[in-house]
């Protein structure tokens, strides 16, 4: 009872300072946010497009080609050099400039030179072909007319509507496209969805290891000695402590979890399995709060080492950067985290549809890092309070 | 002057000693960037050679020109690999797993239906998990697909809609003089530079001034430390001028954020591999930097009452401008608002100059980027110097 009491004092301190309430509410959700909106999207490549005025339908024609090449994303662009200079940054990954006499020059009869900018890079070079078949594809209605002009002695615009009649008597040769192997980011992914539990992960850990703060607090300034003078033995005070934890991390994980749910509509998957997950890893993160703080001797070291550990660990873990983008080696690597468990287990939950049963293993490990974490802080807390 | 050389003299000693600003300036950043590097450092933006295999076990004269032309000479220009596949099911088997991104597969009796006008098809096999390499395998069959079909319906349309009715021999003609005229939309290939920081460098940079904002704190937030110690009102009652605690003050800062970015920066190029470019620019960008991180944190500091509501009001600043800033990930670069929005912090400036330099300009490549950070030092700085008079206050 005096345990739970101990734990309520801890999560009252929490809240009592405003900028914790920043840290541990609003910052995690500012970041849903802004990682969904500028990443969620997916990586497709994103073209820019530049059109000179006075293109005719001729141009229109290739510029609706060029919009719905599959998996790249077009915008237009006002002028060349803007063109370039995005390319040149990153925000747009390739262009095309289509000249204002592209529709003029074909219909007199000569040749067209639209540009394809891009870095000299692979992805450039890849691109480039993605744009080659689009031309490619208006080709074929182009050279139709050129050739009905030199064959007859007909006009072009004779040939294009001659083409254009034809092209429904022809048999076209096909290009069938299909995918194969199961996809680690489903179609189904909602845009906040991968952010969302890097996020969870990486704040539950990062707020329970700036914790250490408040408890490194309560040794330097005696509170734990008296409270031992008092008929309260080290083991309450130890697991007050390890509970006060593990209540500001659930608190925290839970406003993260409904409200991204109820904001962003992120998917969480089946609710046991991830209520599973978010309890293991909320002990998790309380147990090495609870190191930290009983191991430190100064606030200023628990900041900047909680900065160094909680952030560091989450991008090792895959917090920051999927772990299907890093190498195998990195991969192993990553899995001595706690991180890289729990958002294995997430995935099963949201991207495979997996039960509380497929993330028991998950569940299992997660546990264990919390039974050891927990386990040598209450050794190292209850030698420094009573020592 | 002099006074207020001892006084930063003093607070610079004092910083060093104290671990915390040891941590914040140096340790931190180092560390973090140490870490992004090891898992993030080999991700590049330039995108990796796509591997494709290739089955054509029935070849043709048709299927040749594909396999045997056309996809080599993509290969050559860079971009794909080709590899050799037996047949369908182990293409399909190797792009499941992700051995090749995707596969061609120019199923039996391709070239006989070509060449007799009946319907034929070219199948593209992709990874699931690679919808680039797959588009791209598409766009390249798409290519070969088209050209074919231009001469189907280039000659389909000089004969009227119905070449059948030509005897074989002038049909065969037509269609070589078909498949002689050029597509008049020509592509001309024009490559720019990349002014983007690899990986490593972005880290580093990343880090050093993202944590620079919270180093230069040290300095200007000592005042509400002083004030509160009592320290303060000793200090104005000595025969030291108020503008010289106050530069004092400043200059602790404009030294403890200029010696942690130049010790960053040639710890992460020792250490790690970060290229900076330029040392000129970035000897500029960093003095900029410094002086918008001091402008902004003093602004917030005489906004505040005590050092602890000082420091956390710093700590969230610091932090969402650093977010927005893209010091963690490329805000910048997003679409739309956000990364017009991320321009409005200095940081996002600092990581624009040195992805200018990347570019392989000169040193003056950064002066936009250096203006943009002093307008913000001279905007929240000339804000801030105006309320730091009643914070020299006992």
């Amino acid at each position: 009872m005096k345990a739970l009491a101990l734990a309520a004092v801890n999560i009252r301190r929490l809240l009592r300072d405003r900028s914790n309430i920043f840290f541990v509410f609003v910052f995690p959700m500012l970041l849903i946010l802004v990682l969904g909106v500028s990443f969620g999207g997916g990586t497709d490549p994103r073209f820019g497009i530049v059109v000179g005025d006075g293109v005719g339908p001729l141009g229109e024609d290739l510029l609706a080609t060029l919009e719905t090449i599959p998996d790249v994303e077009v915008e237009q662009v006002a002028r060349e050099g803007d063109l370039v200079t995005a390319i040149e940054r990153g925000q747009l990954q390739a262009g095309v400039v289509v000249p204002a006499d592209y529709d003029a020059t074909i219909l007199d009869g000569r040749d067209v030179e639209i540009r394809y900018v891009a870095r000299q890079d692979e992805l450039g070079l890849q691109l480039g072909e993605t744009v080659r078949a689009a031309v490619a594809e208006q080709g074929q209605r182009l050279r139709a007319a050129r050739f009905y002009a030199t064959e007859t002695g007909g006009s072009l615009d004779e040939g294009l509507s001659g083409a254009d009649a034809t092209a429904a008597l022809i048999v076209p040769v096909e290009v069938v496209t299909t995918t194969a192997g199961e996809a680690i980011f489903p179609a189904s992914l909602g845009r906040f969805d991968l952010g969302a539990s890097s996020m969870l992960l990486l704040f539950i850990f990062l707020t329970s290891m700036t914790s250490a703060v408040a408890l490194i607090e309560t040794r330097r300034l005696g509170l734990s000695r008296r409270m031992l003078a008092t008929p309260t033995s080290s083991g309450t005070i130890v697991t007050g402590e390890a509970l006060g934890r593990f209540g500001v991390a659930m608190v925290q994980g839970l406003f993260i979890m409904l409200g991204s749910l109820i904001l962003f509509g992120v998917d969480w998957g089946e609710p046991l399995g991830s209520a599973a997950l978010l309890v293991s890893f909320a002990l998790v993160g309380a147990g090495a709060g609870m190191l930290l703080g009983s191991v430190l001797r100064t606030e200023q070291q628990a900041i900047g080492l909680g900065l160094l550990v909680g952030l560091g660990l989450g991008a090792l873990g895959g917090c920051m950067v999927p772990l299907e983008l890093f190498s195998p080696a990195m991969r192993t690597v990553a899995h001595l985290t706690p991180h890289a468990w729990a958002l294995d287990g997430y995935a099963e939950l949201v991207r495979h549809d997996g039960s509380l049963a497929d993330v028991l293993p998950y569940v299992g490990i997660l546990l264990g890092y919390a039974a050891l974490l927990l386990g040598l802080a209450a050794w190292r807390l209850r030698r420094s309070i009573t020592g | 002057m002099r006074a207020a050389l001892l006084i930063a003299g003093k607070d610079l000693r004092q910083r060093l000693r104290d671990r915390s600003a040891l941590m914040i300036a140096f340790l931190v950043p180092l560390g973090l960037a140490f870490i992004f590097n090891l898992t993030l450092g080999g991700l590049s933006s330039g995108g990796t050679v796509f591997t494709y295999a290739v089955v054509d076990a029935y070849r043709s004269e048709v299927s040749g020109i594909f396999t045997e032309q056309v996809l080599p000479l993509v290969e050559e220009g860079g971009g794909i690999d080709l590899v050799e596949a037996a047949s369908e099911a182990e293409a399909r088997r190797i792009a499941a797993n992700g051995e090749v991104d995707a596969a061609f597969v120019v199923p039996t009796g391709f070239g006989d239906a070509v060449q007799a006008g009946g319907s034929a098809e070219i199948r593209v096999i992709g990874d699931v998990d690679e919808p680039i390499a797959t588009q791209v395998a598409r766009s390249i069959a798409n290519s070969f697909a088209a050209d074919l079909n231009a001469v189907r319906l280039s000659v389909a349309t000089a004969a009227g809609g119905d070449p059948g009715s030509l005897p074989p021999a002038e049909l065969d003609a037509m269609i070589a003089r078909a498949a002689e005229v050029a597509n008049p939309v020509v592509v001309a290939d024009v490559t720019t530079t990349k002014k983007e920081l690899d990986a490593t460098t972005y880290y580093a940079a990343g880090m050093a001034v993202f944590f620079l904002f919270f180093t230069v704190q040290f300095g200007v937030s000592s005042l509400l430390e002083e004030r509160k110690e009592g320290t303060l009102a000793r200090l104005l009652a000595a025969p030291i001028g108020r503008t010289s605690i106050l530069g004092g003050k400043l200059l602790t800062s404009f030294a403890l954020g200029v010696l942690s970015m130049t010790t960053l920066i040639v710890a992460t190029s020792l250490l790690i591999g970060a290229r900076w470019g330029s040392p000129l620019g970035v000897a500029i960008l960093v003095l900029a930097g410094v002086l918008s991180a001091i402008g902004v944190m003093a602004l917030v500091a005489t906004l505040a009452k005590t050092s602890e509501q000082a420091g956390n009001w710093q700590a969230i600043i610091a932090v969402v401008l650093g977010m927005l800033g893209g010091v963690f990930f490329p805000v910048s670069l997003a679409p739309g608002i956000l990364g017009k929005l991320s321009l409005l912090t200095p940081q996002a400036w600092f990581m624009r100059g040195l992805s200018d330099l990347a570019g392989g300009g000169a040193w003056t490549v950064v002066v936009p980027a250096a203006l943009a950070m002093l307008l913000f030092a001279a905007v929240t700085g000339g804000i801030a110097m105006l309320r730091l008079g009643r914070m020299a206050r006992p």
